[in-house]
């Protein structure tokens, strides 16, 4: 075998492995969309449907949560959304106390006015070495139930869903927030997500 | 030594290549949108080639193979690193972390200036060393038969 053949067979080996493996992996194709009722608004029956898994204290997720909300407004009927939990604890210290709040909020029927809250005063809490106090009066702010609240806080439960749901999102091949898809095609970040749905709704 | 550094260039192109082939090339294009150099269009092209030919370069550095012509090429993949990742520190761009490791590492923008110059240097005298650089490559296997 010369060297342009070893070089070819080379190439060919280590891209061959690559595919394999590839193949082997969940496509991002294979979204969920079970029901996640506390956390999904919209027409089920819209012709767009989108999960995204969201970071609460990451800035750009706050970004893509204004814009699909303005989206949403604009378009109630054609669009459903789905919020799943993907923490980025080694980059944020408070990625997991605030999916811990908006999953309890979830549970109370709260979700979307508590996410609400959150986003718009992510700058402020995401600085407090503690952002307890600051949730906790969000949370009364939205006439959750405390007693429930803290009862769900300090439960597993709340911690394994979102444990589940990002161990989920990592075997789909998320590694970034925001991570969108939308009928079931995978897109990255909000400049991604504006113009995916540009193909949907070209006005 | 020589080939020792040749192996551990080679190293760091296979290193930051490989979580990228195997993860969805959307994650690499949020990396590639965070930078703010190239056109839509240009930008998923890159997404999609750029870790190919990170991992091709990497791997015929390491393995010594057509080595001259592998650290050519590495020496202007890190020159375009130097260049987009010096662009995005002097516009103040909003880069948490560079994204070249995929998720494995993160480094700071700065730290990756001084990781990919000091690459830059040792490459191009790599390349100025090229017989103790070919030590136990496949070039010197294929230049003695």
């Amino acid at each position: 075998m010369n060297k342009k053949q070893l070089s070819i067979v080379i190439v060919l080996v280590v891209v061959g492995i690559i595919v394999g493996i590839k193949m082997h992996s969940p496509t991002p194709d294979k979204a969920p969309m079970d029901v996640h009722m506390g956390r999904s608004k919209g027409n089920p029956q819209a012709k767009v449907k989108i999960i995204e898994y969201i970071d609460f204290q990451c800035p750009a997720c706050a970004f893509g949560v204004d814009f699909l909300k303005k989206f949403f407004n604009d378009h109630p009927n054609d669009i459903y959304i789905q919020v799943h939990y993907f923490p980025l604890t080694n980059m944020h210290r408070h990625a997991m106390t605030s999916a811990l709040y908006s999953e309890c909020a979830s549970r109370q029927g709260k979700f979307w006015e508590l996410d609400d809250l959150m986003i718009a005063q992510q700058s402020q809490w995401a600085q407090l070495i503690s952002p307890d106090p600051v949730f906790q009066s969000m949370a009364t702010q939205v006439g959750m139930n405390m007693d429930q609240l803290n009862t769900c806080l300090a439960s597993n439960e709340a911690r394994q869903v979102i444990n589940d749901e990002k161990s989920a999102g990592q075997s789909l091949g998320i590694s970034s927030t925001p991570t969108y898809f939308i009928n079931g095609k995978m897109v990255v970040g909000t400049k991604s997500l504006q113009d995916e749905l540009k193909t949907y709704f070209p006005s | 030594m020589w080939f020792l550094i040749r192996l551990m260039i080679g190293g760091v192109f296979l290193a930051a290549s490989w979580a990228k082939v195997l993860a969805p090339y959307q994650n690499f294009l949020y990396v590639v949108q965070a930078y703010q150099v190239l056109p839509s269009w240009a930008e998923v092209l890159v997404a999609q080639i750029f870790p190919w030919v990170e991992l091709i370069t990497g791997l015929f550095v390491f393995l010594g193979l057509w080595t001259p012509w592998a650290l050519r090429a590495a020496l202007t993949l890190f020159a375009v690193f130097i260049v987009v990742v010096g662009q995005a520190l002097l516009r103040n761009l909003p880069l948490e972390s560079c994204g070249c490791f995929g998720e494995w590492i993160h480094l700071k923008p700065q730290m990756v200036i001084a990781l990919d110059s000091a690459c830059f240097l040792l490459t191009f005298l790599l390349l100025r060393q090229i017989i103790q650089t070919k030590k136990f490559s496949l070039d010197s296997y294929f230049d003695r038969i």
